[in-house]
């Protein structure tokens, strides 16, 4: 049970780190971005 | 599109590459070894059998039995506990790979922790795998964690109460060696550790043994964890590995210490309870560059400095520590800890045949004793 | 190439990017880990950085959630009226206020062992008290950071302890009289020492002009809601464990912020998330290149190297090096230098009470929060009053980190005459 609802944050905030990278007009933190969600993707595939 | 989109865009596809390739570097850790064990197996079973709370979970795992045609003592040997430690794993695979059973009954657990085996340390920087050589060419097994797999339990407390009633750091709820006798609707780990008190239980084992190892600068090294139960046993034990040569000393398994194989399984499943360790390098804070070969050779500069700086709880010279020393050790003290169960308890005799001679294996190394991968 | 050299060039490289490019931190951190990787003969180690990182997944959806949560307090109007409630209580009382301000600082740090937890739960509340009453900003936030610190240093949950204790095989038993001796007079001690001479006492009608707007009147007591499910459920994960299903610090922070929604002036939830993100990323980023620099350090033998060099000094330089090794590591984290340094150096000093040694280096671990890069603590604080350089914030937690490791080395040598009292 607690899996899935962290499961479900996990999805919520990698949507939220696509949507920053896509806003972000700064490539060097779009570039911060993209170092962080590669994680979130990840765990959300349940990969590592 | 503007710039940053499109900046943005190509650095989704850049994340979705160096997700494609470390996540299929990670899947590989989901492969298993081969292992063959020997004809006279009798029955294979899975650790599902003894409770189904695990069946199709990573935490299943294959349980190897060989029973002797006449009755006498059971003995459970455990292996992977943490799939960091190689000499135990090792030790239990050369065992399935070799033995023949004519008198009691042996269970073999290789890969007592599965999820470990399918997870690595962050920042540990360990290989994936190690290959042993076998005269048919060689023959690769898995290094693991010390931990249970996140993705398989997920997220860690803030705080773990194990079940023996012992506050640990939120990480240690993953570690199989806490979370004894176990949780029936617990977490993956804590069922895994009810598993395992469940085929104690259901096989009535008379002595069951953890196989570990620690890093060189840990207290409680080259030694004989016993539960109060196995005193005499242990003592024992000592007296025939010293007349053999083999440097061992006795740790009384702390009763404030909860959670662990030697403290619970002695205390909940009423069974002799014994924990082998060895010296590890690979998994030591010391070590120097990670590698395959610094966990078959264990060779490191790094703790040859800390011996002469008397850091270190063993003998450490340039020859290092090798699996093949380690593991050595372990069949040492199995057979040891057998003969001495036999001595005390004439009933409770277990005959191991083809158990793959201690000396012979730090002479001639494990690879002879494998199997040739088919 | 010998692992000194690699990690030399690794710090080089950082160094040129971080400090003459400009770029930031944590893309800096990364590319010089990779370029280690590739000094080091390891090729791309795509799946290292990647791994390396992994190590601070847990801390990194701790940090967003939080920053949800404080964005939730601010937006909903709850912060204001905290604010608000807590001038009419203490715009007299200068003592209390600053002890009572030290308490609720350290609170969620004592029930979590963590001290972004505290400094982003209720140093958010304290920080517009502390700078309406005439603290300037970065003295505020010095003070909720070395507060944090105490509090994840204070019982009952010491998670640095617990960490070491992992590593010797001791158990967390018969720690709270070591550690409450280490932290008790220093509570006292930095929180005057920071904010006694610039807290002003003023007249009712100077507070009143000071007062923030509250929502109080418009929601009751329902407004308070979202922080008492959160420290409530902090609370019951440390103190009843065994009873309460334990659902990590992430799910309290966001169910406390979807309380939000209910309990106070509406908002956008979506919009608070991006903009928490946003905030976050600069620290987000660090975690995860520090991740990939410490694996790559590992991989390429530099990790060893760092800690057998601290090992091998003589046994005079031993403190020495413990107070400087483990501050410096905790750049890394604390918990990381808990258990990298922390274990060693418990066993290096294995003749000593190892319950008294684990509280000392735990205190003197606590410090790595205030390390650049990461220095977590400095950072948030830096973050909740709104500075961007958090250097200024950590320009004043010099002199109260200096006492905090004075304690702990002190307690280290003092520890077989402590040993007859404990």
């Amino acid at each position: 049970m607690i899996q899935i609802i962290y499961h479900f944050l996990v999805l919520y905030l990698t949507f939220h780190l696509i949507w920053f990278v896509i806003r972000e007009k700064k490539f060097w933190n779009q570039l911060s971005g993209v170092i962080v969600l590669i994680m979130f993707l990840l765990r959300l595939l349940l990969i590592k | 599109m503007k710039k940053h989109q499109a900046t943005a865009f190509l650095l989704l596809l850049l994340a979705a590459l160096v997700c494609f390739f470390a996540g299929r570097e990670f899947l590989t850790m989901h492969e298993e070894e081969a292992v063959y064990p020997s004809p006279h197996l009798t029955i294979k079973k899975r650790l599902s059998d003894y409770f189904p709370g695990l069946k199709n979970s990573p935490g299943d795992s294959s349980v190897y039995i060989f029973e002797g045609q006449k009755m006498g003592g059971t003995l459970l040997i455990l292996g992977g506990t943490h799939p960091n430690e190689p000499a135990g794993f090792i030790t239990a695979v050369l065992l399935v790979e070799n033995l023949e059973v004519t008198q009691g009954k042996v269970i073999i657990v290789p890969r007592a922790n599965n999820s470990g085996f399918m997870h690595s340390d962050p920042q540990e920087g360990n290989p994936q795998r190690y290959s042993l050589s076998t005269p048919g060419g060689p023959r690769w097994f898995r290094y693991g964690s010390r931990l249970t797999n996140p993705i398989h339990q997920w997220p860690d407390s803030v705080l773990y109460v194990n079940p023996a009633g012992q506050k640990l750091s939120g990480t240690e709820s993953r570690n199989l060696n806490r979370s004894y006798p176990g949780r029936k609707h617990g977490k993956l780990t804590e069922k895994i550790a009810y598993a395992i008190m469940q085929v104690i239980d259901n096989e009535k084992a008379d002595l069951a043994v953890d196989l570990h190892e620690a890093a060189p600068e840990y207290p409680v090294i080259n030694a004989i964890v016993f539960h109060e139960n196995s005193a005499e046993l242990a003592a024992v034990t000592l007296m025939t590995l010293q007349m053999e040569g083999v440097d061992i000393r006795l740790e009384a398994s702390p009763p404030n210490l909860r959670g662990l194989s030697h403290r619970e399984w002695g205390d909940f499943a009423k069974t002799r309870a014994v924990l082998l360790e060895t010296a590890n390098t690979s998994h030591g804070r010391l070590k120097g560059r990670p590698s395959a070969t610094l966990i078959i050779n264990g060779k490191d500069k790094n703790y040859m400095k800390a011996a002469q700086l008397g850091l270190l709880f063993v003998p450490f010279d340039e020859d290092g520590i090798s699996l093949k020393q380690r593991v050595s050790r372990h069949l040492a003290s199995l057979r040891a800890l057998v003969s001495g169960l036999h001595e005390l308890h004439p009933d409770l005799c277990i005959q191991l045949d083809n158990l793959p001679n201690p000396i012979e294996v730090q002479k001639v190394g494990i690879g002879p004793y494998l199997t040739p991968s088919k | 190439m010998s692992e000194a050299v690699i990690f030399l060039l690794m710090v080089g490289i950082f160094a040129i990017l971080a400090m003459i490019l400009k770029l930031p931190i944590g893309v800096s951190l990364a590319i010089s880990a990779l370029a280690g990787a590739l000094l080091g003969g390891k090729g791309l180690a795509l799946r290292h950085l990647v791994e390396g990182s992994f190590g601070y997944f847990e801390t990194i959806l701790i940090i967003l959630a939080a920053m949800i949560f404080m964005k939730v307090l601010q937006a909903s109007g709850i912060l204001d009226s905290i604010t608000a409630l807590m001038l009419k209580t203490f715009y007299r009382k200068k003592l209390p206020l600053l002890l009572t301000v030290m308490v609720l600082i350290m609170f969620p740090g004592m029930i979590t062992g963590s001290s972004t937890a505290a400094v982003l739960t209720t140093g958010v509340l304290v920080a517009p008290v502390l700078i309406r009453l005439g603290l300037s900003k970065v003295k505020a936030a010095a003070l909720i950071a070395m507060g944090a610190i105490l509090g994840m240093i204070a019982p009952p949950v010491n998670i640095l302890v617990m960490i070491m204790g992992a590593g010797v095989d001791m158990p967390y038993v018969g720690l709270t009289l070591p550690l409450l001796i280490i932290v008790v007079p220093l509570a006292l001690v930095i929180s005057l020492w920071l904010g006694y001479k610039d807290i002003k006492i003023i007249r009712y009608d100077e507070m009143k002009s000071i007062l923030p707007e509250s929502v109080f009147s418009l929601f009751g007591f329902r407004l308070y809601l979202p922080l008492v499910v959160v420290l409530v459920l902090m609370l019951s994960q440390s103190l009843l464990a065994d009873i309460m299903p334990d659902i990590g610090i992430p799910a309290i922070f966001m169910l406390g912020s979807l309380v939000g929604l209910f309990c106070g002036r509406p908002f956008h939830f979506l919009k608070i998330t991006q903009e928490a993100v946003k905030e976050a990323m600069p620290i987000l980023s660090i975690l995860v290149g520090v991740g990939m620099f410490i694996q790559i350090m590992t991989l390429t033998g530099g990790r060893g190297w760092a800690v057998i060099s601290f090992l091998s000094l003589p046994p005079v330089l031993l403190y020495l090096g413990i107070g400087i090794s483990m501050p410096l590591f905790g750049a890394v984290s604390a918990y990381g230098s808990a258990s990298i340094l922390g274990v060693p150096f418990i066993l290096a000093l294995i003749n000593k009470n190892a319950i008294i040694t684990a509280s000392a280096l735990s205190a003197i671990a606590g410090l790595g929060d205030l390390m650049p890069p990461t220095a977590l603590a400095g950072m948030f604080a830096a973050q909740v009053i709104g500075e961007k350089n958090y250097f200024k914030v950590l320009r004043y937690c010099i002199v109260p980190a200096f006492f905090l490791l004075f304690v702990g080395i002190g307690v280290l040598l003092l520890a077989p005459i402590l040993d007859k009292f404990i």
